[in-house]
């Protein structure tokens, strides 16, 4: 499938910003089934330059300042990209968690290495006994790793509701495990902090969803807007994306922006600014599939 | 060399040492046996005793009073509202002999060349956690390990500019490594400020025992800043930055700044535009090629690095990996500062530079490791007990000092967790003899050694930072810790060389004038501090004349003018006018109380002492701003204050002297700053900000009692005059005729008297036509244009009618043009604030994007 993907966010300042520092995590990463085909940023006012890198995680981050005073600050992102089918995960096969667990602490190899760091708390998805409690039942023993976390994907998808208004960004994820509610972010990071505290590397991922459905397939919660779910290392399986919001193993409607150990690393925009007094802003996205004859002209 | 013994007078050098009683188990500085001076102190004995006691008692009695007159504070607590605490340094030095300081600074370069590598690794391609030299365990979860800076390029491959090792000797006479501070050293300042201090107090001494200077460790650390510069490499611009007044470590950072010659900055001074950082100064933004950090790694950049700091600048990685300025240390070195990582530096220096670590670490198992683990819960006792990652608020915990319950408890933790923590062993730290009031005692001694890189190795300060304690407890990690420091004195073999960080090498220095390149917020705080240093004068003359009146009110039948005064002091804040009747016979017992509550209480407002209070917290701000001879007298303003209120049977004579002093103290801070600052912005904000709180003050004075005429109005006059300290000129013109017209001449239209109105606009028309500006702007600018409006009315106001008495005995002209000078003044002081001063507000956070919820 190829997707153009728009995601457009607007600052509104009651007072004038004489100054703001930016870095946005905007473009899709190339990975997997996934090709960007081309990605560029549209910023009113327009900054004199953006620095481009690749930061720790292999994300594409820009960063630009706009030194000219301003009231109303746009940045849109424009992105063609290619989601590929790849084979679903077996299940029941593939290494049971608890060698897994056991394996990790051992890796020495970039790879090996390149998932453990994912074991370990970060700021907002940290291992508490609260959680491994939780995870538990779904954690038998020998049971392989994807079916495993499938189950638990699963029971998050049941046993929380997702209700925007009971959460904040800073709402920490033991709170989230109390309220059984929140927005896909706190799933994200309720899920990362549940296998983090059985020892297993979990990653979270931010990207977007497929806003209208194919005819007949239900529309999946977190269109419209940026959404976020997690990633799971299960050793020779590579990788494995799990969708807690909508209890599914991601496939081709699933459009990955960034990873990193949580929020905090892979938030699409970040801003520093002075002055402004009262400050709100919209965002809108809107995914939607794209013709191959139209994408041949673009 | 055994001690004589000598018994006439006060103890005797030599008797206080034989009296000394170094602790059984551990190492002496100083004696290898009871009454055994070690050899290299025997010079340094025999000096001090040719000295003899009274002379050494009588010259550190005058150290002490240099130390607390330059206000050597550490703040502790953070707490810029005045819990400073006194730098509390030690009579005697501390003596390491040449060869025994080389082989604990060659072992302190091959770690720093050592821990220089492994940053390079770390934050490169990550090879020793691949090869299992290092456990990813203390690399991932660390949180000094920082992913912005992974893959920077660091020039000359150098993160690691600036380095200090806690050291501690053993028992057994060898010393060890107790802990590596890697991102942001400090305390040098203070080993410079302690050798000052001392080797004033014992020149003789001091030059007999050959002691190695400090000065050209400070020179290298110039040089290697200079050669970080990747732009302007002539003469680059590098900038101290300090987390601010508020940090513990600011006299330091404040001294450390002058000493070198940088400008100190903090973080809301710097700017970052298209990847490269500025200074916001005056006359614009200014480049800046290199800054010396103060500031923790993660505080450094709100953007990237931890949002809710104020001390960094937003930008501020960035611009550090497009190469356009260069921070040392290199952001992320605090890494290194885990006492876990010491457990593997051994197997590191062989694989890293294939040598022996030379010089030994405290004794480290890291419980991550299994068999660590199993020896660590067994020798618990033995052991201090820390979190693997450094963090300042989590105390050691020392095994022999818990209860076995507590000890349990710890054991179950460890236990479930053991990756989080880490042991060491205890040092028990040698001691050394600390002069206190009863005596000489053998405190236990920990020593704080810097290097700073020089070329492709590095270069050790001879000398350190030693702090000392009374008990062997204090791990000595810390400044923080301890209850005194030491000079530390490294003997050279032969004579030494003096040099002097005021003359450099002998290339010859671009001759510069200050100019615009004053920090805003630095203009700010000078601009404040002159006020603040006026409003302070001001209201003790007032005070003066006041409690003068109430000491001698017998000899006068009427007090109408003591009535007028108290209005005038009102208006400052003080007593409500209501309740001292005008014209009364006798004024109401509580006037007393009230001047004294309006001298002494705090929490009154505008009171003198608030003000003091106020001053003396604007005045730390600009520190590194104003001499050490200004900064000295105005100490003394604040200490010759009694601490206590309500006081305690202080007499109105007593308080009436304690005004005099202080008046006079503030008068010499005045004069010191008309004589010895320069002329270049800085005073001229000073400067600014006492000729408008003097006008200010000399309006409200005139205006609260010269507007509505009194019955005698005489012995009004002369108080004002008094006030004014006017008396002197007025008798010598007048004779003794007291009257309004020429009293007011003299006070407001004079411009030859300095306390006249038209004497500070004069002076203020001159600082705003310095200010900078647009030089092609063709119109007077705003300022101009307040001051040509302020000066003309002065200058058109005539005397006789400005006394005319309306029928219902105000003087109206008076009143109406006093009123609109002091508007206009005002109204000056918004203008240059707006347009010079107050830049910006603090840095925010833009809202975040919640995924998953519509905003």
């Amino acid at each position: 499938m190829n997707y153009k993907v728009s995601h457009t966010t607007v600052y509104h300042y009651g007072e004038t910003v004489p100054i703001c520092h930016n870095e946005v995590r905007l473009t899709p990463r190339h990975y997997g089934g996934q090709t960007c085909l081309s990605s560029r940023l549209l910023i009113k006012p327009q900054p004199t330059k953006i620095e481009k890198r690749l930061d720790y995680f292999g994300n594409h981050v820009s960063s630009f300042t706009i030194e000219e005073g301003h009231q109303k600050l746009s940045v849109a992102s424009v992105s063609r990209v290619r989601v590929e089918e790849q084979a679903p995960p077996d299940p029941s096969a593939g290494i049971s968690w608890e060698q897994l667990r056991d394996q990790l602490p051992g890796e020495r190899s970039p790879e090996g290495l390149g998932a453990y760091q994912f074991t370990f708390d970060s700021e907002h998805a940290k291992t508490l006994p609260e959680l491994a409690e939780y995870a538990a039942p779904s954690f038998t023993p020998r049971r392989s790793c994807v079916e495993a976390v499938l189950e638990l994907t699963h029971r998050i998808h049941a046993d929380f509701a997702f209700d925007p208004t009971a959460t904040n960004v800073n709402t920490p994820v033991v709170e989230v495990l109390r309220l059984r509610r929140g927005v896909c972010q706190d799933f994200a990071h309720l899920q990362i902090g549940c296998l983090r505290s059985l020892g297993l590397a979990a990653r979270y991922v931010s990207g977007y969803l497929l806003t209208t459905p194919p005819p007949g397939q239900p529309r999946l919660v977190g269109a419209d807007v940026s959404h976020a779910w997690l990633s799971v290392y299960c050793g020779a399986q590579g990788w494995v994306d799990f969708d807690p919001t909508n209890d599914q193993i991601p496939s081709t409607r699933h459009i990955t922006l960034a990873w990193g150990r949580d929020y905090a690393d892979v938030c699409p925009i970040k801003g520093v600014f002075v002055g402004g007094g009262q400050h709100h802003m919209t965002v809108s996205v809107d995914v939607s599939p794209l013709q191959t004859d139209a994408l041949r002209h673009a | 060399m055994s001690l004589a013994v000598r018994s006439q007078g006060a103890p005797h050098p030599g008797e206080m040492l034989r009296q000394y009683r170094p602790p059984p188990d551990v190492y002496d500085e100083m004696f290898s046996a009871p009454g055994e001076v070690r050899p290299h102190w025997q010079k340094f004995v025999a000096a001090l005793e040719d000295l003899g006691a009274d002379e050494l008692k009588r010259r550190w009695e005058q150290a002490r009073r240099i130390i607390h007159e330059n206000g050597v504070t550490y703040n502790v607590f953070g707490d810029p509202q005045g819990m400073d605490r006194p730098w509390e340094l030690d009579a005697l030095p501390l003596l390491l002999p040449a060869a025994e300081w080389s082989a604990l600074s060659a072992g302190l370069v091959q770690r720093a060349r050592l821990l220089n590598l492994v940053l390079a690794d770390l934050y490169g391609p990550q090879r020793l956690l691949q090869s299992g030299h290092i456990p990813p365990e203390l690399v991932f979860p660390n949180p000094g390990f920082l992913r912005p800076s992974c893959g920077y390029r660091a020039p000359q491959d150098v993160r690691l500019h600036l380095y200090a090792a806690h050291l501690g000797r053993a028992p057994s006479g060898e010393w060890c490594v107790l802990a590596d501070r890697t991102q942001a050293p400090s305390g040098a300042g203070y080993a410079v400020e302690n050798r000052i201090v001392i080797s004033r107090m014992l020149p003789g001494v001091f030059h007999e025992c050959q002691v190695q200077r400090l000065a050209p460790y400070f020179l290298t650390v110039r040089e290697t800043l200079k050669g970080l510069a990747p732009h302007h490499r002539e003469q680059p611009r590098i900038v101290l930055l300090c987390p601010g007044l508020a940090s513990p470590t600011y006299f330091e950072d404040a001294y450390l700044a002058r000493y070198l010659g940088y400008t100190l900055v903090e973080g809301g001074d710097l700017t970052v535009r298209d990847s490269r950082v500025f200074l916001k100064t005056l006359g614009g933004l200014i480049p800046i090629d290199v800054i010396l950090r103060r500031v923790n790694d993660a505080d450094c950049d709100p953007l990237e690095l931890r949002g809710d700091s104020l001390m960094g600048a937003a930008g501020l990685a960035q611009a550090v990996r497009a190469g356009h300025v260069v921070m040392a240390n290199a952001l992320g070195s605090g890494l290194l500062e885990a006492p876990a990582l010491m457990a593997f530096l051994p197997g590191l220096a062989r694989r890293l530079l294939s040598e022996d670590l030379l010089l030994p670490s405290v004794r480290t198992w890291w419980c991550g490791n299994g068999e660590a683990l199993a020896y660590v819960v067994d020798h618990l006792d033995e052991l201090v007990i820390k979190p693997t990652f450094h963090h300042r608020s989590v105390r050691p915990v020392f095994g022999r000092q818990l209860s076995a319950e507590a000890r349990a408890e710890l054991i179950g933790k460890i236990k479930a967790h053991p990756r989080d923590y880490v042991a060491q062993e205890h040092v028990a730290r040698s001691s050394a003899p600390v002069w206190t009031d009863a005596g000489l005692q053998p405190w236990h001694v920990a020593l704080r050694m810097y290097l700073a890189a020089a070329g492709d190795t590095y270069q050790t300060m001879p000398g350190a930072l030693s702090r000392v304690s009374e008990s062997v407890d204090v791990v000595g990690e810390s400044l923080l810790t301890g209850q005194g420091s030491k000079d530390v004195w490294v003997l050279a073999e032969g004579p030494v060389t003096a040099v002097s960080l005021l003359h450099p090498a002998n290339a010859p220095i671009g001759l510069r004038r200050s100019g615009n390149d004053l920090p805003s917020r630095v203009a700010d705080n000078l601009y404040w501090f002159g006020r603040h240093v006026e409003r302070a004068d001001s209201i003790a003359r007032l005070l003066r004349t006041i409690v003068l009146r109430l000491t001698s009110e017998s000899e006068r039948g009427g007090l109408a003018e003591l009535g007028l005064l108290l209005q005038a002091l009102a208006e400052q804040g003080a007593p409500a006018p209501e309740s001292l009747p005008q014209g009364a016979d006798k004024l109401p017992a509580s006037a007393e109380h009230e001047v004294l509550a309006f001298i002494f209480d705090e929490s009154r407002a505008g009171s003198l002492r608030s003000t003091l209070k106020a001053l003396h917290r604007v005045a730390t701000t600009v520190r590194d701003r104003i001499s050490l001879d200004s900064w000295r007298t105005l100490n003394r303003v604040e200490q010759d204050f009694p601490l206590a209120y309500p006081l305690q049977g202080m007499q109105l004579s007593e308080v009436l002297s304690l005004l005099n002093q202080m008046i006079l103290n503030l008068s010499a801070f005045s004069g010191l700053g008309m004589e010895s600052m320069t002329r270049g912005p800085g005073w001229r904000f000073l400067d600014m900000g006492r000729r408008l709180e003097r006008s200010l003050h000399m309006i409200s004075l005139l205006r609260s009692t010269l507007s509505a005429v009194s019955e005698d109005e005489p012995p009004l006059l002369e108080a004002l005059l008094e006030i004014a300290d006017s008396s002197m000129t007025y008798r010598n013109r007048y004779l003794t005729s007291l009257q309004l017209p020429p009293a007011l001449d003299l006070l407001m239209t004079d411009d030859t008297n300095p306390r006249s109105i038209a004497f500070q606009l004069q002076a203020l028309a001159q600082h705003v036509e310095h200010l900078p500006r647009d030089a092609d702007q063709p119109h007077l600018s705003v300022e101009q244009q307040i001051m040509l409006s302020l000066s003309t009315a002065l200058r058109l106001a005539d005397i006789g009618e400005l006394c005319h008495i309306d029928h219902g005995g105000h003087r109206q002209q008076l009143d109406r043009l006093l009123g609109r000078l002091a508007a206009q003044l005002r109204k000056l002081s918004d203008s240059v604030s707006h347009k010079y001063l107050v830049h910006a507000g603090p840095a925010r956070q833009m809202a975040d994007i919640r995924p998953g919820a519509n905003a």
